[in-house]
């Protein structure tokens, strides 16, 4: 067995394209993140690869066997739902050794697997309980180990955190990572939280309405954004609408400094990071006189909200950096280094082109 | 495709589409199908069947395709040359009966549904269980209970006389509008037969019915509409006037329906309290099939007017349910 | 203000609604033949007429257990495949079959009794007891058809996936995870048919062309002849079956939820 891969996988419901030519790779005992706002297809392609759905076009191979038509309960990727979709009606026990029991493995052997994977999930001691009298974060843990119980070889994991509150949801996020590292399981995890991706991802799959916008690890996914879409989604960015002239962008009556590869004359989006622009003496090119409208304390960094020629926009300074404090009101210039410039074409020109 | 070239073709057994249905899928249905015409459908096309049939005198009677008893239901046998609406009459009865219950029930079964539906969750089960129990409850036992309480010698009257009740209406002058109203005799009041009993009755039949058919509708009204009402200084009876009152209008309109259907089939109540002249389809039908009359072509064409009032009735209170619920 | 009117209203309805019952189960205490309230010379004899000596009651009485058991059985079996393929399919071959099956319940009894007694008549049921056993499986299939349609809503179709990616056949979820999760729904719907069929009597009385008896169809038949306290015997035992079901029904399964009510209120 290696790597699952996808290969011009589409899903249509009715006449709404839920997916649209999806080729993904998946390495074998990586984790990848399926990444996009609600409604982008990422739950859909999951389940086509799960097997709950039939994929309009396309083919899904597991190493080099043809899954494409294979029914879900064949595959038994193991699967943790969104609610869990634990049963009411068996005890924790029961539930963790459901696709042993239907197999027709013996009863103590299934009991012994459902305690090591209790063990495994930190629950041995609930083997017994029901599951209404489960807190989140251990559902969550029964969920994970009912999954595994089969030993899958592709695991899934449908918004897992989504139901814990924000605490225990970063708690989860390593402890889910550790896990898999420790079993070097192939794992897609479908997110729409951008921190959750990057906390446990080997590569994260950015989708937005039914596409994929960019494979890559999150360091790349972050700092090396391949469209507009990406750079909002992922992070924070200010972006300013321009045309791109010979060695720069002009933007209103601006023109900004950037090592922009498009042809004069064609629409772009810029964006920058709110840590990468500068308010400092430092010198350089793309220097804006601007006005300081709000400050916002954070605790671990400050953001000035400012007024520039070009429109609004956010800087980020981590405490302790950017040596003195400003207010509300101050006139000062800030600094956007070219290398922290990232040109993309305009969406619509986008639009336009394909 | 040269990347698909290298793959194995998938086993035979496992080309079936994700979701695979029962084998039996196919075959169930139709069997279904078959068995709920037999006995849901075909009935009901044999009472319409045979209401086209003829009757031989002093025997049974034979399939034929005759709207006799069409005409005699609407205008009696000897038309045009005598025209009698003594079965329109019955049928008149029928409406007149069940349309008063049924409404009598659904206002007095509102309030407290509404009161049931503030109650604790454990407080409505037990409730429930009451009017479940009482919804039961046959209608001979019901019509036996109020029997007693109406009858002349015992339950109410008896109560009115031995505590003087009687003698003080008497003395007020009321005595003589009951006697006009007829549920008073010269000496006690009386209330068998009269339709005061028969309504009465009819009614509590289907309380609670009313009360099981307003519970969903109720028990989903969101108590912060008539908050939100509340603090913009509407009074409770504003409030019900104004919010909960037209938010189950339809609801209200289509239970009112229901009953008004299971009502048009009442017979022991109609047989046992009200007057031989005042009877009922219902009743007609009874001893047209199988009591004294034995003239079954006639009763099954009395059942079709009853099943199409009935059915059109339905209709119409289902539609208006639907679009409560869409709401 | 408006909550004390309401639970004075409650009661009083409560009142309303217990008195013919109170005073049926008092009759029953009668020495005498006739029925009157108050009871007089109290005696609990009519109980043992009704249970031990009298025939005519103990028969009738079998026979109401046999209708009753027979046809919630027989309702429920009737009711699984139509309301499971309406659930899991939703086509519109399901939902005719729902609305035909609903369809007797919905109509006066009168009519479907009239019905019932012609179709047996031809098909040679007319006075046998399994054909009343039918026809009220018939008449009252609409009761779990309702049940386990909302047993099968209330299963999250999560489960269903979670099933299917653990290795389950759609048999098998049926049978692990479907079926466990509807048992209080189908129970329902058995005891709300056993407790209606026992006190059915108009579409008994067509079907049971006068060979054979209930105690409801008994005391129907005979109505003109006036109440005995020992109907009353009979009338007290329903109450008391129909109090029992419906409170192991409150007791085991979600009746509020049964009946309708808002689930996301508690």
């Amino acid at each position: 067995m290696s790597g699952l891969v996808l290969k011009g996988i589409t899903k249509r419901f009715g006449g709404t394209l839920a997916v649209e030519q999806a080729d993904l790779t998946f390495e074998e005992g990586a984790l990848t993140a399926l990444l996009g706002p609600s409604g982008c297809g990422k739950t859909t392609l999951l389940r086509m690869i799960a097997g709950l759905e039939a994929p309009s076009t396309g083919s899904i191979t597991l190493g080099k066997r043809n899954i494409t038509d294979l029914p879900a309960h064949k595959r038994k990727f193991g699967m943790v739902f969104q609610s869990f979709a634990l049963f009411p009606h068996l005890n924790v026990r029961e539930n963790v050794a459901y696709s042993l029991t239907i197999s027709g493995a013996s009863k103590t052997a299934a009991a012994e697997k459902a305690s090591t994977l209790l063990d495994l999930v930190q629950l041995s001691a609930m083997g017994d309980r029901r599951i209404g009298e489960l807190s989140g974060g251990q559902r969550q843990r029964v969920a994970i180990a009912r999954a595994l119980a089969q030993e899958p070889d592709v695991f899934l994991l449908d918004e897992p955190m989504s139901a814990l509150d924000a605490k225990l949801r970063e708690e989860m996020q390593v402890e889910l990572r550790l896990l898999q590292q420790r079993l070097g399981i192939t794992t897609i995890v479908v997110t729409h939280d951008q921190r959750e991706a990057m906390t446990m991802a080997d590569s994260i799959v950015v989708m937005s309405n039914g596409r994929v916008e960019q494979v890559g690890s999150p360091q790349d996914i972050y700092h090396r954004p391949e469209n507009a879409f990406v750079a909002d989604f992922i992070g924070k960015a200010n972006f300013f609408d321009g045309v791109a002239e010979a060695g720069g962008i002009r933007v209103g009556d601006q023109t900004l400094v950037s090592k922009s590869k498009f042809h004069a004359g064609y629409q772009v989006r810029v964006a920058i990071r709110p840590e990468r622009a500068a308010l400092d003496d430092a010198e350089g090119p793309n220097r804006l006189p601007a006005t300081i409208t709000f400050v916002r304390d954070l605790g671990p960094h400050r953001e000035y909200h400012l007024d520039t020629a070009i429109g609004p926009m956010v800087v980020e300074y981590a405490i302790g950096e950017g040596a003195r404090p400003m207010k509300t009101g101050d006139h000062v210039e800030v600094r956007l280094p070219p290398d922290a410039l990232h040109v993309f074409p305009h969406p619509t020109a986008a639009m336009a082109a394909e | 495709m040269s990347v698909a070239d290298g793959i194995d073709p998938p086993l035979g057994e496992e080309t079936a589409p994700a979701r695979a249905p029962f084998r039996w899928s196919r075959v169930l249905p139709w069997g279904l199908t078959a068995l709920i015409a037999l006995f849901c459908v075909v009935p009901f096309l044999l009472v319409i069947a045979i209401s086209f049939g003829r009757k031989i005198e002093g025997a049974a009677w034979v399939w034929d395709f005759t709207f006799e008893n069409y005409q005699r239901f609407f205008v009696g046998t000897l038309w045009p040359d005598e025209v009698t609406f003594l079965y329109l009459q019955q049928l008149g009865y029928s409406f007149w009966y069940a349309v008063i219950a049924s409404i009598l029930a659904v206002i007095t079964a509102l309030p407290f549904t509404l009161a049931l539906t503030r109650l604790s969750r454990r407080a409505q089960a037990a409730w429930l269980v009451f009017i479940l129990s009482s919804l039961s409850l046959s209608e001979v036992f019901i019509v036996m209970g109020w029997d007693i309480l109406l009858s002349n010698n015992s339950g109410l009257p008896a109560l009115f006389k031995s505590t003087g009740l009687t003698d003080w209406l008497k003395a007020v002058g009321w005595f003589d509008t009951l006697r006009e109203w007829g549920l008073a005799n010269p000496r006690n009041v009386k209330f068998k037969t009269s339709e005061f009993a028969t309504i009465l009755t009819m009614s509590y039949l289907v309380w609670p019915y009313s009360v099981i058919l307003l519970y969903p509708a109720l028990s989903r009204l969101d108590p912060s509409l008539s908050e939100a009402a509340r603090t913009m200084g509407a009074g409770n009876l504003t409030v019900l006037r104004t919010v909960t009152l037209p938010s189950v209008r339809l609801p209200l309109f289509g239970t009112t329906l229901l009953l008004f259907v299971f009502l048009l089939g009442t017979y022991v109540a109609i047989t046992v309290f009200a007057d031989p002249s005042k009877h009922t389809t219902a009743v007609a039908i009874y001893s047209n099939v199988r009591g004294a009359n034995l003239n079954a072509p006639f009763g099954a064409t009395q059942a079709v007017i009853l099943l199409v009032s009935a059915s059109v009735c339905l209709v119409l209170g289902h539609t208006l349910n639907r679009w409560s619920e869409a709401r | 203000m408006m909550r004390g009117i309401g639970h004075i209203y409650m009661a009083l309805s409560a009142i309303v609604l217990a008195l013919p019952i109170v005073v049926v189960c008092g009759a029953a205490l009668n020495g005498g033949r006739t029925m009157t309230f108050p009871p007089r010379e109290p005696t609990l004899a009519r109980f043992g007429e009704f249970f031990i000596y009298e025939t005519v009651w103990t028969n009738a009485l079998g026979n109401s257990l046999i209708v009753a058991f027979g046809a919630a059985t027989l309702a429920v079996l009737l009711a699984w495949p139509i309301a499971y393929l309406l659930w899991s399919t939703g086509s519109r071959l399901s939902q005719v079959l729902a609305g035909l099956g609903s369809l007797p319940f919905a109509v006066p009894p009168i009519v479907f009794g009239v019905g019932l007694g012609f179709f047996w008549g031809f098909t040679g049921g007319l006075g046998e007891i399994w054909a009343g056993v039918v026809s009220h499986a018939i008449l009252l299939m609409a009761l779990p058809l309702v049940t386990i349609s909302i047993g099968l809503r209330a299963i999250d179709r999560a489960h269903l996936d979670a099933a299917a990616t653990m290795g389950a056949t759609e048999a098998v979820t049926f049978r692990t995870v479907v079926l466990p999760q509807t048992v209080p729904y189908t129970i329902s719907g058995f005891f709300f048919v056993l407790v209606l069929s026992f006190n059915e009597f108009i579409v008994m009385f067509f079907v049971s062309a006068s060979s054979y008896a209930t105690v409801t169809l008994q005391i129907f038949n005979s109505l003109r002849n006036g109440y005995t306290p020992t109907m009353a015997v009979a009338a007290i035992t329903f109450i008391v079956v129909s109090v029992l079901v419906f409170s192991a029904v409150a007791r085991w399964g979600d009746l509020p939820r049964l009946m309708g009510a808002d689930q996301s209120r508690n």
